[in-house]
């Protein structure tokens, strides 16, 4: 009888923390997206609802149809997509090459990799900001998919650490005895097998790219090329905020991390902290 | 058929090749070449424009495309010999020692809850770490709302439950713009490194747990003596990438006051944006640069000399 008693009670503070820490990470978002679909005058009234009163679209109407939004959306994309490939392409053959040949020089070229991934971005601000302004770059998104793949690149080659290690050398033995170039190994063999490891570094390089705002709000300088966190920051900005409009904007351009992530984030996660531990 | 036969001896073969493969004389080449386009890439995003910022922070540019006259020290002797500037200074320790008291505490309490076993675990330990992965600018806006002064929910409660009189204007003034800067970050930041932590905890054997409880050690103490040494190595790497990534915040300090009340809230990266591109000082700002690089770059020698794990040195 008592232990029972013990074990309800330990279990009922088990799920009493889980959904208080759920509340503190989660909630926020619940109500951004409730805002979201109530009518103006709901939002600002003095006593907030928990539960929508009312009902309505027409803040993502206004944004979808008469606001900048979409064109931010399609930068973002533009952008996020571009960072993307680059950042899979040269971190995965980087990380094969590191983790997979041993060749000499290479535990050097990993810790200058560890050192570029805490590499605090702030002291390039001003430098990139000259470089890419006289090669022309200003105002250009390339621009920006040129700095993310740097900021994203060091720790997409960390985080495939992992991956790398746990695909057996004797695979890549057994192909390459039965004729298989190195290159067609890596190709055919071990990339296929570290590909948890490759979508989430793709998701890391998304993020990276979608929640850059530093350098995107100096390099880019017509609205017409502008990303969502600076769209949005100007939004923020105006004399009167148009708190409907931004909530429906926070939640569109929340939707596209969510749905990546709902797909492949245990990957992510576990990509993240597989290298953490070694 | 032809294919049967070659994999057979092959795995056989293979079983007395394990453990000295073969490297052969084309891997060193394959390996740099693999490795060439990133380092390039590196090269020339990171390195190139850090040495360009030096050479920029002994010249008189304001904005983009003007100036370029050799100065010496003067930027230098001008970002040292600023009030702004070491005020800035002194904000950017503060807010990362806070960052990391309150981080390290929440961290250490979220990974201790979704250490146990409950329903839903797996999930949980995935989708806790939301508010790392949205964009800094909607982290923004959600709090923006939820401590607004009309229609925050926040407000809304202190009111109704008594707490204070009336609204409170979180960003109105220096001091409670800086504690919400730094409540809202540490909200940011701590999932990641609670899963971090997590999987630390987790890669310690469950037979010393065991063997404590055997002999009788209080929960506390297997903390104390088995969690926290085990921990050692993860929280070594996080107590310095912490620090860099932890100090290198901007936008969201930037987004939430734009540095202000009357510079309350400037660190020195807002001090360097806003020097570069509000007060077109690009020389000045990339001297303040070189300085933050400086400091950083003796912080991590000296955190690595004092703070590195024994086990780890061996190891190296």
């Amino acid at each position: 009888m008592t232990t029972d008693l013990a074990g309800l009670r330990r279990s009922l503070g088990v799920y009493l923390s889980v959904a208080v820490l759920l509340i503190v990470v989660i909630a926020p978002f619940y109500w951004i997206f409730t805002g979201s679909i109530k009518a103006p005058q709901e939002i600002i009234a003095q006593v907030p609802t928990l539960i929508p009163q009312s009902l309505t679209l027409e803040h993502y109407d206004h944004l979808l149809a008469s606001s900048a939004f979409p064109r931010y959306l399609l930068n973002s994309t533009i952008i996020a997509a571009l960072t993307m490939v680059i950042t899979v392409v040269l971190a995965s053959l980087a990380a094969y090459g590191i983790y997979r040949l041993r060749f000499p020089g290479s535990q050097f070229l990993f810790k200058i990799i560890l050192v570029t991934y805490a590499f605090p971005s702030i002291l390039l601000l001003v430098p990139l900001y000259g470089m890419l302004s006289q090669v022309g770059l200003i105002d250009s998104l390339w621009a920006l998919v040129i700095v993310n793949v740097t900021f994203a690149a060091p720790f997409a080659v960390w985080m495939l650490q992992a991956f790398f290690r746990a695909v057996p050398y004797e695979l890549e033995e057994a192909a390459a005895l039965d004729g298989a170039g190195r290159l067609r190994v890596m190709l055919r063999i071990t990339l296929p097998l570290t590909a948890p490891g490759i979508a989430s570094i793709a998701i890391y390089a998304f993020i990276t790219s979608w929640t850059e705002y530093m350098l995107a709000s100096v390099l880019i300088i017509s609205d017409a090329n502008r990303t969502l966190p600076v769209g949005l920051a100007g939004i923020i900005g105006q004399y009167q905020v148009d708190w409907g409009l931004l909530l429906a904007g926070a939640t569109l351009t929340t939707l596209p991390v969510l749905i990546l992530f709902g797909l492949v984030g245990r990957n992510f996660v576990d990509g993240l902290t597989a290298g953490a531990i070694k | 058929m032809t294919n049967a036969t070659p994999t057979t001896t092959g795995r056989a073969r293979t079983g007395l090749l394990a453990g000295r493969f073969r490297r052969p004389a084309g891997d060193t080449l394959l390996g740099y070449l693999l490795v060439a386009p990133l380092i390039l890439w590196l090269a020339g995003t990171i390195l190139y424009p850090l040495l360009s910022a030096i050479r920029l922070s002994f010249l008189d540019v304001g904005i983009i495309g003007t100036g370029g006259q050799f100065v010496g020290l003067e930027n230098y002797s001008k970002v040292l010999g600023s009030d702004n500037f070491w005020e800035a200074f002194g904000r950017s320790l503060v807010w990362v020692v806070a960052n990391a008291v309150l981080q390290t505490l929440a961290a250490f309490i979220t990974a201790l809850i979704l250490k146990q076993r409950f329903r839903g675990q797996g999930l949980a330990r995935v989708w806790v770490i939301l508010s790392w992965i949205v964009p800094t600018v909607v982290v923004v806006i959600i709090w923006r709302w939820l401590l607004g002064t009309s229609g925050g929910i926040v407000n809304y409660l202190l009111v109704t439950l008594g707490i204070t009189p009336q609204p409170v204007g979180f960003f109105g003034t220096g001091p409670t713009a800086r504690t919400s800067v730094i409540f809202i970050n540490s909200w940011r930041w701590f999932p990641l490194m609670a899963v971090i932590l997590l999987a630390g905890m987790q890669s310690i054997p469950e037979e010393l747990y065991e063997a404590a409880s055997v002999d009788g050690a209080s929960a506390w103490q297997r903390f104390w003596h088995i969690t926290m040494p085990g921990l050692q190595a993860v929280l070594f790497v996080m107590g310095l990438v912490g620090m860099l990534w932890s100090i290198n915040v901007f936008d969201i300090i930037w987004l939430l006051t734009r540095g202000g009340p009357s510079a309350a809230t400037t660190t020195l990266p807002v001090f360097i944006y806003d020097t570069a591109f509000f007060k077109y000082r690009l020389s000045r700002s990339a001297a303040a640069s070189v300085v933050l690089g400086l400091v950083l770059l003796a912080f991590a020698v000296l955190y690595t000399r004092v703070m590195a794990p024994r086990a780890e040195e061996e190891q190296g």
